[in-house]
C-alpha cells in the first residue's frame, strides 16, 4: 500500500510540476524596515553568551577552574535546597567529569542518579549535564546525543544545570550548525536549549517552566 | 511637462472636486494637463472580484486610449487605481500582443503625490490650510507603490497646517472594494479601529490619497456625527 | 462555538464580532505578536535578504519536490527511520492507527501539529479505542474544551484565565484560581503522568532536511522534547512540502521562523532528529516513523501562483497583521488554517465548493504579503482563487452585473450615462443597503468630472 501511495504522490508531483510555468516572484517594493544594530558589539563571545542567556531568564556563572565549577554547583544546589524544591535528588548525565565534580562539592543529598532511565527520571529535582557547544548570539546550548546521555536529564527535572567549555562557544547560529555537521554524520538527536521552558498560551501571560525545566543555570568553564 | 489626467471613475462620479483640485495643483507646478474624455475605469472592481475576462476587456480599453496620448506621464489622484494599472502586466502574462503595451502604459502611470515628489521633484506646491490634520496610508499606494514619505512631505509644507501622525496610519480602513459590501459588518468593524484612532488624534481633518478610503472613513464619521472632515490630498494641496 | 464550518463564514464572523471578550483577546494577541515580530525583524540588519534567501530555497525545493523528497526519504531510511506515504487524510490516519494497534498502544501523547489537525487524527485514534492527549498547553486546553485551535501559534488565545480555570476544575478537579502560573502548574503535573504512561508520541515537523534525513521540530514548552524522547515509538507527521535541501539552510529558516511567530530570536528548544537511535542502550524511542502526507498538496504545484502556498512556514505572522483576522479570529474560518494563509490554503485543500466565501474574506490590503517570511503573495493568491470561483461557482446575478459593468466601461456613450450605470449596478448588486447599514453613502455628483471638463 505504502509503495503504491509513494508512486502515486511522486507521479502527482511530477505531473503537476510539468504543467506549471515559472513564477515571477519578488515584484513588490520592499518596505524598508527600520534597521537597528543587531547586537551590542561585544567581541567577547563568553560575555555575549551570558548577556543573551540572561535576557531569556537563564542564569550564567563563569568559572576559571574545576574548583570554581564545584563551588558554583555547591552554591546553586544548596540555595535550591532552601526552597520548596528541596533539591535532594540530583540526576547527572554519564559525562565522567560530572561525577568527579559532584564528589568535589560538599553537598549533602539524598540521591545521586547517573543518567536515570525514563521510568526513574521523574523523581529527580535537579539535572546536571555538560553541553557540547553554545551559541553566543542567542544564549543557546547545543546538546549532542552521541557524546553524552543527557536527553532526559536536561529535560525532565525542574532545574537544569549545564557546564560548557568557553572554547566551544560559537558566535553565531550559522557557525554552530556548520560545526555540528562539518562533513561528519549528524548525531541521531541534537537539542538546542535557549533558557527555561516557557509558554504564553493562557492570556499571553509569560509563564516559565511549563513542561521542561523551570530554571536553567549555565556554568562556563573558562580556565584562566 | 505634459500630463494626461486619469481621474478614476469614482472621482468622476462621486468626488469631482478631487479631479478639479488635481488639475489646479498640476497646473500650478507648471504642467500642461490634458484629459481624454474617452476614459472610464481602470478595471479594478472586476479584477478584485475575480472577473478576469471583464477586467482584461476594460484594461485593454484603458491601454488603447492612453497609449495614444503624447503626454509625458499619466497621473492619477489614486494609489489604488494607479496600482491597478501597474498590475496590468500580470493580467496579460504570456500575451505577446498586450503584455508589452501593458508594460509601457504602466511605466508611464503615476500616483499624484509620487509624481510630484519623484518625477517633478516638487516638495512644496504653495498650499495653505489652517487646522490640525492627519494622514491615512491607503493600502495599495503604500504596499504596491511604496508611497509613504511623499504625501507626508507635501503635507508638512502646507502653510498653516499642523500635521500629526495617526496611530496605525498604515492599517487598512476596511474598504477593500467589493469586500465592503460582501462583508459589511467586518468592513465596519475594521473601519471603527480607524475611526477611534482618528478621534484620538483630535484633528480637524483626515487626509488620504484615495477617494475610496475617504468615502469609507467619511461615511462612518458622518454616521457617527463626527466633526472631523475627510479631504483628499489633491484638495488639500489645491488650497491657497 | 465548537467546530464551525467554512460554509458559514459570514454567520461565524457575525457571531465573533458580537463577542466582546473574544475581540478584546484578539486585539491583545495580534498587537502583541505584531509588535514583537516587528522589533525582532528590525534587530537583524539583513531581514529582507533573509526573506529572499528563504523564498529562493523554497522555490528551488518546490520546483524539484520529487527529487528532494526522494533524497530525504533515502537519507532518513538509511539511518533507521521508517517512512510512510499517505495520499490523503484517511490513509494517514489508517497508517497511524495501524501502527498503534500493532504496538498495542493505549496512551498516545501528541505535540502540536497542524497537519494532524488537518487530518482529524485524534478522532480516528479515539475511534480505535486509544487515549490521545494533546500536550502543548494551548492545545491541551482546547482539547479539554472540545474546540478547534483559533490561532496557529496560540491555539487557545480566545480563552480567558477564568474559562481555563473553570475547565480545569470541571475536567481535572483542580481548585479554581486566576493565577496563570498555577493553571500552568496543574497542566504540567497532569500531563507528566500521561507522558510517563504514553506508548507513542506523535509530533509534527517544521523542517525536513533532504541532505541528512533530519527532521527539525521547534517549540518553547518542552512538550515536543518529552513527546519525542519518552515513549517507545515516535511518529512524526509532515506535509510533503516541508523539505529543505541542506542542513545549512536552517541558518536562514531558524532565524526567520521564531522571529516571525513570536518575535523570539530563537525558540526555547529545537530538536534535530536524524534517524532512529543507533544502539539499543541509547536514550530515546525504539522506533521512529515519519509519515509524508499529500492530501491535496501536490495539486498546488500545478500553477505558479498556487504553488507559493506550499512555501508557508506556519508562523502565523499574517494572522496577526490581517485586519479581518484581528476582528473575527480563527474559528470563523471553519478550518484549522485561519487568517489570510488559511483563506488560500483551505479552499485548495478542501476544494472551493464549501469554502468559496474564504477568498473574499480580505480587503486585499497586502499587510500579509509584507510580513510573510517567505514572501508569499497572498493577495495575488486570493485573486487567483476568486477568479476560479467566479468561473465555476459565481452567482448568476453577480456575473451579469460584471458583464453589464464591462459593457458600460467599454463604451464612452454608455459611460456618459454613468449615473445610470451606477444605478444599474446598485440595483443588480445590493450595494447600497450593505453599505448604508453602517456608513452614510456619498451621493452621486450632479455633474461628473467629464461634464465639468467639457464646460471648461
Amino acid at each position: 500500500m505504502s509503495n503504491e501511495a509513494r508512486q502515486e504522490i511522486l507521479s502527482s508531483i511530477r505531473t503537476h510540476l510539468a504543467a506549471s510555468a515559472p513564477f515571477d516572484a519578488h515584484e513588490y517594493p520592499v518596505a524598508h524596515a527600520e534597521v537597528q544594530p543587531a547586537q551590542p558589539l561585544v567581541s567577547n563571545v563568553v560575555e555575549l553568551f551570558r548577556q543573551n542567556l540572561e535576557a531569556v531568564d537563564g542564569h550564567c556563572i563563569i568559572a576559571h577552574s574545576k574548583g570554581e565549577i564545584a563551588g558554583a554547583l555547591t552554591q546553586i544546589i544548596s540555595a535550591l535546597q532552601k526552597t520548596k524544591l528541596g533539591a535532594q535528588r540530583i540526576a547527572i548525565s554519564d559525562a565522567p567529569e560530572l561525577e568527579r565534580l559532584m564528589h568535589m562539592t560538599d553537598l549533602e543529598i539524598e540521591e545521586l542518579g547517573i543518567a536515570p532511565n525514563a521510568s526513574d527520571i521523574f523523581n529527580f529535582d535537579v539535572g546536571i549535564t555538560t553541553a557540547q557547544a553554545a551559541i553566543a548570539e542567542t544564549g543557546t546550548l547545543a546538546l549532542d546525543s552521541t557524546r553524552e546521555r543527557h536527553r532526559l536529564v536536561s529535560l525532565v527535572p525542574p532545574v537544569h544545570i549545564a557546564i560548557v567549555d568557553a572554547a566551544t562557544i560559537y558566535a553565531t547560529l550559522g557557525e554552530t550548525l556548520s560545526m555540528l555537521q562539518n562533513g561528519k554524520e549528524l548525531s541521531p538527536a541534537i537539542t538546542f536549549i535557549t533558557g527555561p521552558s516557557r509558554t504564553a498560551d493562557i492570556e499571553l501571560t509569560l509563564t516559565i517552566g511549563v513542561h521542561g525545566p523551570q530554571e536553567i543555570y549555565v556554568i562556563i568553564n573558562q580556565p584562566s | 511637462m505634459k500630463v494626461s489626467l486619469f481621474v478614476t471613475c469614482l472621482v468622476d462620479q462621486l468626488w469631482t472636486s478631487v479631479g478639479v483640485s488635481s488639475v489646479e495643483v498640476l497646473r500650478r507646478v507648471g504642467c500642461e494637463v490634458e484629459f481624454d474624455r474617452r476614459q472610464t475605469c481602470c478595471a479594478q472592481p472586476a479584477y478584485n472580484t475575480g472577473y478576469l475576462k471583464e477586467a482584461r476587456q476594460v484594461a485593454q480599453r484603458f491601454i488603447s486610449i492612453f497609449e495614444e496620448s503624447k503626454a509625458d506621464a499619466i497621473v492619477s489622484p489614486s494609489g489604488s487605481c494607479t496600482a491597478m494599472v501597474h498590475h496590468y502586466p500580470k493580467l496579460f502574462a504570456g500575451d505577446a500582443e498586450w503584455l508589452p503595451r501593458a508594460r509601457a502604459v504602466a511605466a508611464k502611470t503615476h500616483e499624484l503625490s509620487s509624481f510630484l515628489i519623484r518625477v517633478l521633484k516638487v516638495e512644496d506646491v504653495g498650499a495653505s490650510w489652517k487646522g490640525r490634520l492627519t494622514w491615512h496610508d491607503a493600502c495599495h499606494g503604500l504596499r504596491d507603490l511604496n508611497i509613504k514619505s511623499e504625501p507626508r512631505t507635501l503635507i508638512r509644507n502646507v502653510r498653516g497646517a499642523e500635521f500629526v501622525e495617526l496611530e496605525h496610519a498604515d492599517a487598512c480602513c476596511g474598504f477593500g472594494g467589493t469586500f465592503s459590501v460582501k462583508y459589511p459588518e467586518i468592513s465596519v468593524a475594521i473601519l471603527d479601529q480607524k475611526i477611534d484612532a482618528i478621534e484620538r488624534a483630535g484633528v480637524d481633518a483626515v487626509v488620504s490619497g484615495d477617494a475610496s478610503c475617504l468615502m469609507q472613513i467619511g461615511g462612518r464619521l458622518s454616521r457617527k456625527g463626527s466633526k472631523v472632515r475627510t479631504m483628499h490630498l489633491a484638495e488639500l494641496l489645491s488650497r491657497r | 462555538m465548537n467546530h464551525l464550518s467554512s460554509e458559514t463564514f459570514r454567520e461565524n464572523a457575525r457571531a465573533a464580532l458580537a463577542d466582546e471578550q473574544l475581540r478584546g483577546a484578539l486585539k491583545n494577541a495580534t498587537s502583541l505578536f505584531g509588535e514583537r515580530r516587528k522589533a525582532a525583524a528590525a534587530s537583524l540588519p539583513d531581514w529582507e535578504e533573509l526573506r529572499n534567501q528563504a523564498r529562493a530555497i523554497k522555490d528551488e525545493v518546490l520546483g524539484h519536490l520529487d527529487k528532494y523528497l526522494d533524497e530525504f526519504v533515502r537519507a532518513a531510511e538509511s539511518r533507521g527511520a521508517k517512512i510512510h506515504w499517505a495520499r490523503d487524510a484517511a490513509e494517514a490516519n489508517a497508517i497511524i492507527c495501524g501502527l498503534a494497534k500493532e504496538l498495542k498502544a493505549r496512551v498516545i501523547v501528541k505535540s502540536k501539529s497542524m497537519t494532524t489537525e488537518e487530518t482529524h487524527l485524534n478522532t480516528a485514534l479515539e475511534g480505535a479505542g486509544m487515549q490521545v492527549v494533546e500536550t502543548d498547553l494551548g492545545e491541551y486546553i482546547i482539547q479539554l474544551a472540545d474546540e478547534p485551535p483559533s490561532h496557529i501559534i496560540a491555539p487557545a488565545i480566545h480563552k480567558t484565565r477564568g474559562q481555563v480555570s473553570e475547565l480545569f476544575t470541571a475536567e481535572l478537579g483542580a481548585p479554581p484560581t486566576d493565577d496563570v502560573a498555577q493553571l500552568t502548574g496543574t497542566a504540567r503535573v497532569t500531563l507528566r503522568d500521561r507522558f510517563a504512561a504514553a506508548d507513542i508520541g506523535i509530533s509534527g515537523v517544521n523542517f525536513a532536511i533532504a541532505e541528512t534525513g533530519t527532521i527539525v521540530i521547534v517549540e518553547n514548552e518542552g512538550n515536543i522534547r518529552l513527546t519525542t524522547s519518552l515513549p517507545r515509538m515516535h511518529i512524526a507527521v509532515m506535509g510533503i512540502e516541508k523539505v529543505l535541501p541542506r542542513f545549512a539552510d536552517l541558518d536562514v529558516f531558524l532565524k526567520l521562523l521564531p522571529r516571525s511567530a513570536t518575535g523570539q530570536r530563537l525558540s526555547t528548544y529545537q530538536s534535530f532528529i536524524t534517524g532512529a537511535k543507533r544502539h539499543a542502550s541509547d536514550e530515546g524511542p525504539e522506533e521512529l516513523h515519519i509519515l509524508l502526507l499529500d492530501n491535496g498538496r501536490s495539486r498546488m504545484l500545478a500553477h505558479p501562483v498556487t504553488r507559493q502556498s506550499l512555501a508557508c512556514l506556519r508562523c502565523g505572522a499574517c494572522l496577526n497583521v490581517c485586519p479581518v483576522y484581528q476582528q473575527v479570529g480563527g474559528h470563523a474560518y471553519g478550518s484549522v488554517y485561519p487568517g489570510p494563509i488559511g483563506a488560500v490554503i483551505t479552499p485548495q485543500l478542501m476544494g472551493i465548493e464549501k469554502t468559496a466565501q474564504l477568498p473574499y474574506a480580505s480587503s486585499l490590503c497586502g499587510a500579509c504579503r509584507e510580513v510573510c517570511p517567505v514572501k508569499i503573495d497572498i493577495p495575488r493568491l486570493l485573486l487567483h482563487l476568486r477568479g476560479e470561483i467566479s468561473e465555476r461557482k459565481g452567482s448568476a446575478s453577480e456575473r451579469l452585473a460584471f458583464k453589464l459593468w464591462a459593457r458600460v466601461m467599454m463604451s464612452p456613450t454608455l459611460y456618459k450615462l454613468s449615473s445610470v450605470a451606477g444605478r444599474v449596478l446598485q440595483r443588480v448588486v445590493p450595494v447600497s443597503k450593505a453599505w448604508t447599514s453602517g456608513r452614510d453613502l456619498r451621493p452621486i455628483e450632479s455633474r461628473s468630472f467629464h461634464e465639468l471638463w467639457s464646460d471648461e
